[in-house]
């Protein structure tokens, strides 16, 4: 039990030290420009206030929740459909369709940049949530995941539910998805996090300052027009802080999940 | 299919411009200004609209010249380019070029102002022999001095800094006396600091009379060479602001470094960092006096409907006159582009007892326009990383110049 | 029990999405790396193939080429060995591995640009903590992100502290899938720590490590955010990724055409990448049934 212990705090010493750029980050937000300047720790809250005040970073936080929120959900229900189907069904053209999915992996996001930003123009939802939204819903990692381990959930379990007379939709919906629920949530957080910290796209895509995302007003701040102020480092630290905090926060509610979930479908 | 199309996009059209002879005219604007420069342009933009209330100015700030030229050049083709622009003055010429922005020669010809904008700042907005830009903000490099880490170099009388070797060897002298505590003695120029000193040694990057190519000329090299030789060589630059511009400005305003060879538009900002310590200089004249003129001005998208142009004109014959120029030159320290700025209180409430403004103002009896044409926007980008390699030591000055000189070549017999 | 169609319908949201916004795209960039445009004016002149001509003589095309190599080679070998190595230490359910496991997974779920942004702090040369701290020793300054010897290491560092949770993570989670009687077995074989590492879970963790490797080398050959935040391909080159080189060509310099060209060449290096890995690693490895 006391080795137990002592290990928990080296544990903890050498995680810490691992965070430490985090943790420094987090110290540097509260101290004023001066005092960083200085070198002599001056602590205040001003940084905060500006960055939630000034620079609307409060904004930018419910965007990029209400964004990756969004993808995420589609995301997944798109996913789960047609992961079940690849999973179960045997159809002409199947495996042709399941590999133009998988495929779509092995894509760069960049190649489809200026198309999309050429395609998003023409239907006029440049500069609107729907233009950071759906570019991002398909996720063919996600189908291919969910597909992988819809494979394993016994397929007796699904002739009996058509036995009982359940449709397709509803075997999806009552057998699968409840047996699949933590691969499901793994990748839900997997979408949410990757969406969460997306960047290039909205950065191209959206002009409007009342639709940036955290990212986008992050790297904005940081990137301050080279005519005008000096880097405020403090400041951009307490952005970064905001941009990192609510995933740290889910994380430490969610980390058993999360990790359960993720590696339940990487290992089979 | 594409008739009804056009009915409904004509219905729709007449719809916007009879609803817009009701109501108030909106001009959307894109701007490089933040901070402490972005709250001097809101008040004038405020001014502007108490004066003018069916005008409404859409101010946006997008990011700096380099991002406002990007997010320009996309906008385009999404048509959602804004009605109004920031362009600096070097960089406008390919969206002249590609009739994105709108000839404003007649409005300027009709307007009192054309008489009131100095020479110098009404060429800034003149390509191919039309208007497109009205100047807003101008400014030229000077050298930016700390005087109290000069004295602590023992040089409480600060030598002359006229010649490269002069600038060298005080930049030495800090850095052998003070290099240990963290201070170096010059911050790496840079790139409109850069193009001074390529002026200041007799040469150009571009004629901007005959529109050739200086980039491999002989006192190109030789001012790239000596620019280069204060970062690798002589170590009295830091390296930190040759991969970030912004390092070595910032660096001399925490009192980190002796020099700075930087825009007229740091000015306040500096002053209040240093206060009495600072000292302003002209750039140097190691071959010859000359500095470029930098800064921008605004021009007006073609694609704004005409009574959206009447309107985004008006502003920007308001943001050029005195008043406005008065405030902005008191608020930032860019020089005044208007004859009468001088004379309004504002104005002359900010010269009192400050030398540095005047100083700039004195130089531009030797400053110069720049080259704009298309192929200027495409040699900017690219010069950072030409730049970085030289000053890095990575490759040899003379070389990389010859080949970053043949590629913009290439590049202007394709674009231009 | 269900019409044939039923397939057809549930994949049809996903595979619309991925038409419109992953296949037509690619089809356009192709279409558009034939041609010149500025996006400026409304003409796209056909000029053959002469986007390529210029990308493949160009020496910044190829540095990129190599400097992604690079990357993905020392990067994905270095992540993969420090996660199954640390992943073989922290696979316990126990109060400290926990702590230190969520420690390390930390960062990988962060957001990329704040991390870059924090480390752009810690590595610069006059007021980063790093070099403070050599200074204390009285060591000189080192410049991390100026020198193009070292630049590309702290790229490579930056996104191994900051990936490196993950593949632990599904380390940890292949290595708790291996029934815990192959481990009795080997010991009563009397197999020494290493060797059980070696010769039991090393092979047994093999999917895993497939996975990974596919993961990790697919985003190693799409880095962007990382190295555009600290160093924008520089100092002189020597971070230049193909992805840094394409947004710059594409969205700074605006030369479409030359843009959609490396993006059509990164598309085809992937995937022979991928179809190389099916072949060569695929065999290797016995990934589900």
């Amino acid at each position: 039990m006391k080795r137990e212990t002592l290990w928990s705090c080296a544990a903890l010493v050498a995680g810490l030290i691992f965070l430490s750029p985090v943790l420094y980050t987090i110290w540097m937000s509260f101290l004023t420009v001066d005092s960083y300047y200085s070198g002599d720790p001056v602590l205040t809250l001003a940084n905060y206030r500006a960055a939630f005040g000034q620079y609307d970073f409060l904004r930018y936080l419910l965007n990029s929740l209400l964004v990756s929120g969004v993808v995420t959900l589609g995301g997944l229900a798109l996913a789960v459909m047609a992961a079940f189907a690849f999973a179960r069904f045997d159809f002409p053209g199947g495996n042709f369709l399941f590999a133009a999915v998988v495929a779509t992996l092995m894509i760069p996001g960049h190649i489809t940049l200026i198309p999309n930003y050429l395609t998003l123009a023409n239907l006029g939802l440049l500069d609107t949530y729907a233009g950071l939204i759906l570019p991002a819903i398909s996720n063919g990692f996600a189908a291919f995941f969910l597909r992988q381990y819809i494979r394993g959930i016994p397929r007796a379990l699904d002739e009996a539910a058509y036995m009982d007379g359940a449709r397709p939709l509803q075997v999806l919906w009552r057998v699968i998805v409840p047996i699949a629920r933590p691969a499901i949530l793994s990748m839900g957080l997997y979408i949410f996090i990757t969406e969460w910290n997306n960047y290039i796209w909205p950065l191209v895509a959206i002009n409007d300052s009342d639709l940036y995302t955290l990212q986008i007003g992050l790297a904005k701040l940081y990137r301050e027009n080279p005519g005008e102020d000096v880097i405020n480092w403090p400041l951009v630290m307490a952005a970064s802080t905001i941009t990192i905090l609510p995933i740290l926060l889910g994380f430490l509610a969610v980390e058993r999940h999360l990790v359960r979930g993720i590696t339940m479908g990487a290992v089979k | 299919m594409f008739d009804t199309l056009k009915t409904v996009a004509a219905t729709s059209l007449l719809a916007l411009s009879s609803n817009a002879a009701f109501a108030e005219t909106k001009v959307e604007f894109w701007h490089s200004f933040s901070g402490n420069s972005g709250e001097v342009l809101d008040g004038i933009v405020a001014d502007f609209e108490a004066a003018n209330p069916d005008i409404n100015i859409d101010a946006q700030h997008i990011g700096n010249y380099n991002d406002i030229v990007t997010k320009l050049q996309a906008a385009i083709p999404a048509r959602r380019a804004p009605d109004a622009v920031i362009m600096e003055v070097t960089r406008y010429g390919l969206f002249a070029d590609r009739g994105v922005l709108t000839d404003l020669t007649d409005y300027l010809e009709a307007d009192p102002l054309k008489d009131e904008l100095f020479d110098f700042a009404r060429e800034v907005g003149v390509y191919d022999g039309k208007n497109f830009i009205v100047p807003f903000n101008s400014s030229t490099p000077v050298l930016y001095v700390n005087t109290a880490i000069f004295a602590d170099a023992d040089m409480e009388d600060v030598p002359a800094l006229t010649t490269f070797d002069e600038i060298l060897s005080a930049a030495q002298q800090v850095q052998a006396k003070l290099g240990d505590q963290g201070i170096s003695g010059i911050a790496a120029p840079g790139q409109f600091a850069r193009w001074g000193l390529i002026m200041a040694n007799e040469s150009d990057l571009i004629d901007s009379v005959s529109g050739e190519i200086l980039i491999d000329a002989p006192n190109t090299i030789e001012a790239y060479e000596w620019m280069a030789s204060l970062v690798h060589e002589h170590g009295v630059a830091s390296v930190d602001g040759v991969t970030k511009e912004n390092n070595g400005r910032d660096a001399f305003l925490a009192g980190k470094v002796g020099m700075m060879m930087n825009s007229t538009g740091n000015y306040r900002r500096s002053k209040t960092a240093l206060g009495d310590d600072l000292l302003v200089l002209p750039m140097p004249c190691n071959k010859t006096c000359a500095a470029p003129i930098g800064g921008a001005g605004i021009g007006i998208l073609s694609t704004s409907a005409p009574e959206v142009k009447d309107a985004a004109y008006k502003f920007i014959s308001y943001a050029a006159g005195a008043g406005s120029n008065a405030k902005w030159f008191a608020g930032t320290g860019y020089m005044p582009i208007n004859k009468h700025t001088k004379d309004q209180p504002v104005a002359e409430e900010a010269l009192k007892g400050e030398p540095g403004i005047t100083v700039a103002i004195e130089q531009l009896s030797v400053a110069r326009g720049r080259p704009r044409p298309p192929v200027v926007t495409w040699m900017r980008a690219s010069e950072y990383d030409m730049w970085q390699a030289m000053a890095l030591g990575q490759h040899d000055v003379a070389q990389t110049l010859k080949d970053f000189a043949s590629q913009t070549r290439a590049e202007e017999a394709r674009t231009n | 029990m269900h019409s044939r169609m039923t397939p057809y319908l549930l994949i049809a949201p996903l595979l619309a999405f991925i038409a419109v916004f992953t296949y037509i795209p690619i089809l356009t960039s192709v279409d558009l790396s034939f041609r010149e445009w500025d996006f400026l004016t409304a003409a796209k002149p056909w000029v053959g193939t002469e986007n390529y001509r210029l990308v493949l003589s160009s020496t910044q095309f190829w540095n990129s080429v190599k400097v992604t190599a690079i990357f993905a080679l020392v990067s994905v070998p270095l992540r993969l060995l420090l996660a199954i190595g640390i992943a073989s230490y922290l696979v316990r359910e126990a109060l400290p591995q926990r702590l230190l496991r969520g420690a390390l997974f930390l960062p990988s779920v962060t957001s990329t640009v704040a991390i870059a942004v924090v480390f752009s702090w810690l590595f610069a040369t006059d007021y980063g903590v790093i070099n403070a701290a050599l200074a204390v020793f009285g060591l000189p300054k080192i410049y991390w992100l100026q020198d193009p010897q070292l630049a590309l290491w702290v790229i490579i560092f930056v996104n191994t502290w900051k990936q490196l949770g993950y593949d632990i993570v599904i380390y940890i989670a292949g290595l708790q899938a291996i029934p815990t009687d192959l481990y009795d077995a080997a010991n009563v074989d009397g197999g020494k720590r290493f060797h059980v590492f070696r010769r039991v879970t090393v092979p047994l963790v093999m999917p895993t490590t497939y996975f990974l490797l596919v993961i990790s080398m697919i985003e190693a050959f799409q880095v962007f955010t990382v190295v555009d935040v600290m160093t924008r391909g520089g100092p002189a080159g020597a971070t230049d990724m193909v992805v840094n080189m394409l947004y710059r060509v594409g969205f700074t310099l605006f030369d479409i055409g030359q843009g959609s060209a490396i993006a059509v060449l990164l598309f085809i290096l992937l995937i022979a990448l991928a179809v190389f890995k099916a072949r060569v690693l695929g065999r290797r490895v016995h990934y589900e049934a």
